[in-house]
């Protein structure tokens, strides 16, 4: 007979195992019986003492079930089976804590599968560890990224060794006529072999191929995943002929979904077919760098030594170049791992968020231990009978942990239906920051991660009460319900109750901060009037509309029509609009006349923006000194421009600019300033106003721009108004874009808000559970204490006193939770500082309104208690002793 | 009792058992009689340990139980030695030998 086989029978049989131990042992004390009785006793007598030799049947049993080995695996069953049974008996129970599980758990599995699918799970690119983005920068002018143009690209390509291929990338808006209909779309403007290096494998056709970049190569075109499951996803659709640019392109592939970054391009076309690429300009000027730049490591070489290699090669450039690379403006050049370039921005939100839903499960934790030690007072009688029938102290407490542990899984179980929901809400937060969303989802880790986190929660939440000590005989004694010998345990759970307050508090703090910070930036002045304008985006043609003239005489003629239209109030162009958050600042360097640049001296860029004559009054941006645009400032005209203050400041101080001169090009071409304009947010309500320069659009008529109508009509309404009037000059051109300012700000406002809302969610359901535990530990010493207040009400107690008594006991946990959260949280809102916008993370303001906060809550916490106690009857109480 | 003392008596009266299932199989009532005679009651067998002991046997295959009918005609779970629990005696009753041959050397010269 071997163990295993056994133990299996001992399971499986375990009815008729149990049966045939109880005959043999009762076939023994028959047996001793009888010998007693021969020996001369009574047949009671007889039986008590062989009995009383044998010992405790139910222990015996009990080690004999433990020598047949079956001990470990039935006892789990049985625990599993008995603890099912207890927590379906008490259904009020097991739902409300099998609820607070499922928020905590849910909570953590939500920011979990956010975390694993950004940060955690390798890019979708093989040997993604090997790539790199190169970044050139300008520090000491503030430029994060300046970009690389086309001629370093070929510099770097040729003399770097570290880098097995380096490949190009940059974004164009082009007019794409697919069977008559004109779409807007981000074209990516790629190197040949950029699919390849990154590794990048077509779900249809093929990628781009050395002859795709040649001069006057067949155009061709491939579709992002997105493009084309939102063009219907048609399979056969390879080989279709597209118009774009007045040529005709052929799809040749379509790409599974990937990552899109530095934008979320939605067609791709080879370097030679973009029109601005293959200009003169970009293809000679050192210094034109429109281009993100990206490499595959050799295999073998370490980052370290790539970037070794990238030093030295810059070393060179700057060397033979030396004014392409002011050493004034701090220029350097950089390579960054890609996978942390794509989490970058996403990753210190995210870990502030696992943090905060960490702190939540501790409070979740915490809280159902206090349930399960209430409890364990309530099931004292039962637990002392199981003692004295033989149950060791362990037996106990592992029947406590697998109650526990059933609960978290059923907690966890309905956490995952919770965190379903949330995801999406997540996914669309997450977007915001990484180009990584889309790769969110519940997968095998999170789902291991859910099982872990629960089965964690249910030991830290049983691991309390399960070490209780039960004194068997004291509460047998104590008649179980009303046992008192809870001190210990009443301990331990105001010591939890006092953890719950610090935790909540730390985490409001969190809450508040932000939500203070996301005031904050309501408030502040956008430097323009939002109200009632609407956009809309117009794109002319490249070929057809190749002159400035062609192109006026369309815009001008749009303003015009759309002018006309009964209702509107004000139309005017600009080649951007505040906080539209997609522009990337159109930067030049400026030459101010009489003020020589000293040699070595940085030329600090400044922002351009070209605008119609009435910008300035549709978006509501005040005039300060001088004049903006009229109809006079035609391309034939005297140039002028218009600053803004933060531009005259810089340049003239507190001398008057009005008639001041400025060029563009080095001083070849004078420009004359003829006004000063307000300083606008134009990249967020957080980021400080640029130095910004507007010229008129009649001087400079670029082929884009975004017209801004300012009209009491619906932006339906206007929406179609625009349309109608573009169809009416020319159906080929596209109008997208339309939304309206108000929007626009809000939508800045997103990231802000969705932050500020998810730690509010998080911190309002800590506050939640805590107060429900605070009421819960007072109402159940209210309930053990009845006799006491009665005697004292008996006594002469007023209700007063009484009301007192049970707000003291709550102050004895309150306070200390108080104090302990705010050392706690003057140490942990640090991390807050790079989220926080004109407010500081020690903000007395905040600190003072959550204790506050949370010293209301906690007194409404302590009022249904202490009502109870007041109305206890003294003679009610004492009776029922 | 303390715990070093009545470990000793577990491994002891585990050989004790194999002993007496050695002559004849038995039932576990009988099993402790038998011990008791056969040591002129100097030998009293715990009965709250017999059991255990018996279903640990049991456990590690050295003795088989099944049911008969008992002396007294009635039903009765019969131990007998398996051929592993004869090697298993073998082995204990040499280990014992030699054990209590070093021990009365020992009490002999001290």
């Amino acid at each position: 007979m071997q163990g295993p086989r056994m133990t299996l029978r001992a399971l499986v049989f375990k009815s008729r195992e149990e049966r045939e131990m109880e005959q043999e042992l009762r076939f023994h004390i028959e047996m001793e019986t009888e010998k007693n009785v021969r020996r001369g006793m009574t047949p009671e007598q007889a039986r008590t003492e062989a009995l009383r030799v044998f010992g405790g049947v139910e222990k015996v049993k009990e080690q004999c079930r433990e020598a047949h080995g079956a001990r470990r695996w039935e006892q789990l069953f049985q625990d599993l089976r008995y603890g099912a049974r207890m927590l379906i008996k008490q259904p009020g129970y097991s739902a409300v804590v099998v609820l607070i599980l499922a928020l905590g758990i849910g909570a953590n599995t939500a920011i979990f599968s956010v975390v694993n699918g950004v940060l955690l799970r390798p890019l979708p690119y093989p040997r993604e560890d090997r790539l790199v983005v190169l970044r050139q920068s300008a520090a000491l002018t503030g430029q994060e990224d300046v970009g690389v143009s086309p001629v370093e690209m070929a510099d770097y390509r040729a003399r770097s060794r570290a880098l097995a291929d380096l490949v190009e990338h940059h974004n164009m808006s082009f007019t794409l006529l697919d069977r008559g209909e004109p779409h807007r779309v981000r074209t990516g403007v790629v190197s040949w072999s950029f699919f390849d290096v990154l590794g990048v494998k077509p779900i249809l056709g093929r990628t781009f191929q050395p002859e795709d970049e040649k001069p006057g190569a067949e155009p061709v075109l491939i579709f992002s995943y997105e493009y084309w499951q939102s063009q219907g996803a048609d399979p056969k659709v390879v080989g279709r002929a597209m118009e774009m640019n007045d040529k005709t392109h052929t799809v040749i592939g379509v790409l599974p979904p990937v990552p899109r970054y530095p934008t979320e391009d939605e067609v791709y076309m080879p370097t030679t077919a973009c029109p601005s690429r293959s200009g003169e300009h970009a293809r000679t000027m050192r210094g034109a760098r429109m281009l993100t730049a990206f490499g595959r490591m050799r295999s073998g070489i370490p980052l370290e030594q790539a970037r070794a290699d990238l030093a030295a090669v810059f070393g060179q450039l700057r060397t033979e170049h030396p004014e392409d690379y002011p050493t004034a403006a701090g220029f350097q050049a950089a390579l960054l791992p890609l996978r942390e370039e794509l989490v970058r921005e996403a990753r210190p939100k995210l870990l502030i968020l696992l943090g905060t839903v960490g702190l939540v499960l501790l409070i979740v934790c915490a809280n159902v231990a206090n349930l399960a030690l209430a409890r364990l007072l309530h099931r004292q009688r039962e637990l002392a009978l199981r003692t004295a029938l033989g149950a060791g102290r362990g037996r106990i407490a592992r029947q406590l942990l697998t109650e526990s542990a059933l609960l978290a899984l059923a907690g966890g179980a309905a956490g995952l239906l919770l965190a379903l929901p949330a995801l999406r809400l997540l996914t669309a937060f997450a977007a915001r920051f990484t180009p990584r969303a889309h790769e969110i989802g519940i997968d095998g880790t999170v789902l291991l991660f859910t099982v872990g986190v629960a089965l964690l929660t249910g030991l830290l939440a049983g691991v309390a009460p399960a070490f209780t000590r039960q004194d068997p005989t004291v509460m047998l004694k104590e008649g179980g319900d009303r046992g008192t010998s809870g001190g210990k345990s009443l301990r331990t759970r105001n010591l939890l109750i006092v953890f719950q307050l610090a935790a909540s508090f730390m985490l409001l703090i969190g809450a508040g901060l932000t939500l203070r910070s996301f005031w904050e930036l309501e408030q502040v002045d956008p430097g323009f009037r939002p109200e009632r304008v609407t956009t809309a985006a117009v794109h002319l043609d490249w070929n057809r509309y190749d002159t400035e003239p062609r192109r006026w005489a369309v815009l001008d003629d749009l303003m015009k029509r759309v002018k006309a239209h009964p209702g509107v109030i004000s139309v005017a162009l600009g080649s951007a609009y505040p906080l539209d958050g997609e522009s990337d600042p159109w930067t030049i360097e400026l030459l101010v006349e009489g003020r020589a640049p000293r040699p070595g001296e940085a030329a600090a860029p400044v922002d351009m923006r070209i605008a119609s004559t009435d910008y300035f009054s549709t978006l509501g941006i005040p005039v300060l000194q001088g004049r903006v645009f009229t109809e006079a400032d035609h391309a034939k005209a005297l140039p002028v421009a218009v600053v803004n203050r933060a531009l005259a400041r810089r340049f003239w101080s507190d001398r008057n600019p009005i008639g001041q001169r400025i060029s563009f090009d080095d001083g070849e071409s004078w420009r004359t300033i003829v006004g000063v304009v307000g300083d606008v947010k134009q990249y967020g309500l957080d980021s400080k106003a640029a130095d910004e320069i507007y010229r008129p659009f009649a001087q400079y008529a670029i082929g884009a721009g975004n017209l801004l109508v300012r009209s009491d009509l619906p932006p339906a309404t206007i929406e179609k108004l625009v349309r109608d009037s573009m169809r009416a000059i020319d159906p080929e051109q596209p109008v997208d874009g339309v939304r309206t300012l108000e929007e626009a700000r809000a939508e800045s406002l997103a990231p802000s808000r969705l932050t500020t809302t998810l730690l509010g969610v998080f911190a309002v359901l800590a506050l939640v559970i805590t107060a429900a535990g605070i009421a819960g530990i007072l109402a159940f010493s209210v309930s053990q204490r009845t006799h006491e207040i009665g005697i004292r009400m008996a006594l002469g107690a007023v209700p007063g006193d009484v009301r007192f008594m049970i707000l003291r006991q709550a102050a004895r946990l309150v306070i200390p939770g108080l104090a302990l959260g705010l050392m706690g949280a003057l140490v942990l809102t640090r991390v807050l500082t790079g989220l926080l916008f004109g407010v500081e993370p020690t903000d007395p303001a905040t600190f003072v309104a959550v204790s506050l906060l949370l010293l209301g809550v906690a007194a409404v916490a302590c009022f249904v208690p202490a009502r109870r106690a007041t109305e206890i009857h003294p003679m009610v109480a004492l009776r029922s002793m | 009792m303390n715990r070093a003392k009545s470990d000793l008596l577990q491994g002891t009266l585990d050989m004790l058992i194999l002993k007496t299932l050695a002559l004849e199989p038995a039932h576990g009532w009988g099993i402790a009689q038998r011990i008791q005679q056969v040591s002129r009651d100097v030998l009293q067998v715990n009965q709250g340990s017999l059991y255990p002991a018996l279903y640990r046997l049991e456990h590690q295959g050295w003795i088989a139980a099944e049911w008969g009918t008992s002396e007294n005609n009635r039903k009765a779970k019969f131990y007998r030695l398996t051929q592993e629990g004869r090697r298993q005696l073998d082995a204990e009753t040499e280990n014992w030998a030699r054990v209590s041959d070093a021990i009365d050397r020992i009490l002999e010269t001290a």
